[in-house]
């Protein structure tokens, strides 16, 4: 009963709901921006193996946010999650300049997946508050971002460390979540 | 016979798809025109102006205007963006540009980058339409004004167009799109990107 009302509140005041995947190589930050958004503080996270879930309020919608473990052994599994995503926050370590081509290939790989092909896309360029951070036109350039010629994508410079530019990036995906 | 049937059936029944980039400095209007886009010629209304961020990326607007099917796409103008435009120019049928036309701070601005795409051999044969926006500001230049300044006239081998909007009320956008699918309708480049997509279909 208490569900069907939340519910009823929920579709009555226009709280949409959006799953989305929080996916990029081990080490990009994945963990530290989603408790950054959810608690609006720094938490000391280890390595994720299998997934963090949590459910974000922003802008009218709530985002459940699913952030997957990133080190290569266990990348496989991500595809279990895919089914009725909206939208997939990529997340990059900027200063990672070594392993950029096989963050690159990672995402390519998602953007061809059957079950994704309607998610829009949001990159984080991380970590920019560390020295040689790449900035958003050389990761957009690194990662190839301009074959995505059918779908919506943005690119926000962010430091999850001092929160910088997480917020505006959810506001784009709010925006274009909606006006779909 | 089917196939002949059907390519008939297809001749006649099937609407034209067109790709038409939005490109222009930053603060030209460009993501506030692909919106008021959308609310002039789809069911989905676009974003009202002041809930629109600076594009760092793409933004895609899909919509049917004078029996074709026209498709946005709403590239980041910033200066370290402008380099993301020419990967899309090879699949373009044709160009908006969008100027401010109250900002003359930044017209040499808008110029050189305006010559730099006219000039990419991606682009070849692309009708371009130039969008003086805001002309609802006061100290706005018209378009003739703004057409002088441009020089586009002096290029007879480009087909375009200068025209007066304001993307804020939406006056002045219809014209230039009528004028813009008439020209691609008519175009060789149109005949081209045509063939390369049959091609690549039964490829």
């Amino acid at each position: 009963m208490g569900i069907f009302v939340s519910r009823l509140l929920a579709t009555l005041f226009g709280d949409k709901e959006a799953r989305i995947l929080v996916l990029g190589l081990d080490n990009a930050g994945k963990t530290t921006i989603l408790y950054r958004l959810q608690v609006g503080e720094v938490v000391a996270t280890i390595p994720t193996i299998g997934f963090n879930v949590e459910t974000v309020q922003y802008n009218n919608i709530k985002f459940q946010v699913w952030d997957l473990g990133g080190q290569t052994s266990i990348r496989p599994y991500w595809r279990c999650y895919y089914p009725n995503t909206q939208a997939i926050i990529y997340v990059v370590d900027s200063s990672d300049t070594e392993r950029m081509s096989i963050a690159q290939e990672e995402f390519h790989a998602i953007l061809q997946e059957e079950e994704l092909k309607d998610a829009i896309i949001l990159i984080y360029a991380n970590k920019q508050d560390l020295p040689g951070a790449l900035d958003a036109a050389a990761v957009t350039e690194a990662l190839n971002l301009h074959v995505i010629k059918n779908r919506q994508w943005s690119i926000f410079k962010t430091s999850a460390i001092k929160g910088d530019g997480l917020f505006e990036g959810l506001d784009w995906l709010s925006n274009t979540l909606k006006s779909r | 016979m089917f196939s002949l049937l059907y390519g008939l059936w297809k001749y006649l029944f099937s609407k034209a798809e067109f790709h038409v980039l939005i490109l222009g400095i930053d603060k030209a209007g460009k993501t506030t025109l692909l919106e008021k886009l959308k609310t002039l010629y789809s069911d989905v209304e676009g974003l009202p102006p002041d809930r629109i961020v600076p594009t760092v990326g793409l933004n895609i607007g899909r919509v049917e205007a004078h029996k074709s099917k026209l498709i946005f796409w709403d590239l980041g103008g910033q200066l370290g963006l402008r380099t993301i435009w020419e990967k899309y120019y090879e699949e373009a049928h044709a160009v908006v540009y969008v100027v401010d036309s109250a900002s003359k701070t930044r017209f040499e601005d808008t110029k050189s980058a305006l010559e730099k795409v006219l000039r990419h051999p991606d682009l070849q044969g692309a009708p371009i339409l130039v969008f003086a926006n805001k002309q609802d500001l006061p100290g706005a230049v018209n378009a003739e004004e703004l057409s002088r300044y441009l020089e586009l006239k002096d290029q007879k081998s480009i087909q375009s167009r200068v025209q007066g909007i304001s993307a804020h009320e939406g006056s002045g956008i219809q014209e230039g799109v009528l004028w813009l699918v008439e020209a691609m309708k008519n175009n060789k480049r149109t005949e081209q990107l045509q063939r390369q997509a049959e091609a690549a279909v039964t490829l």
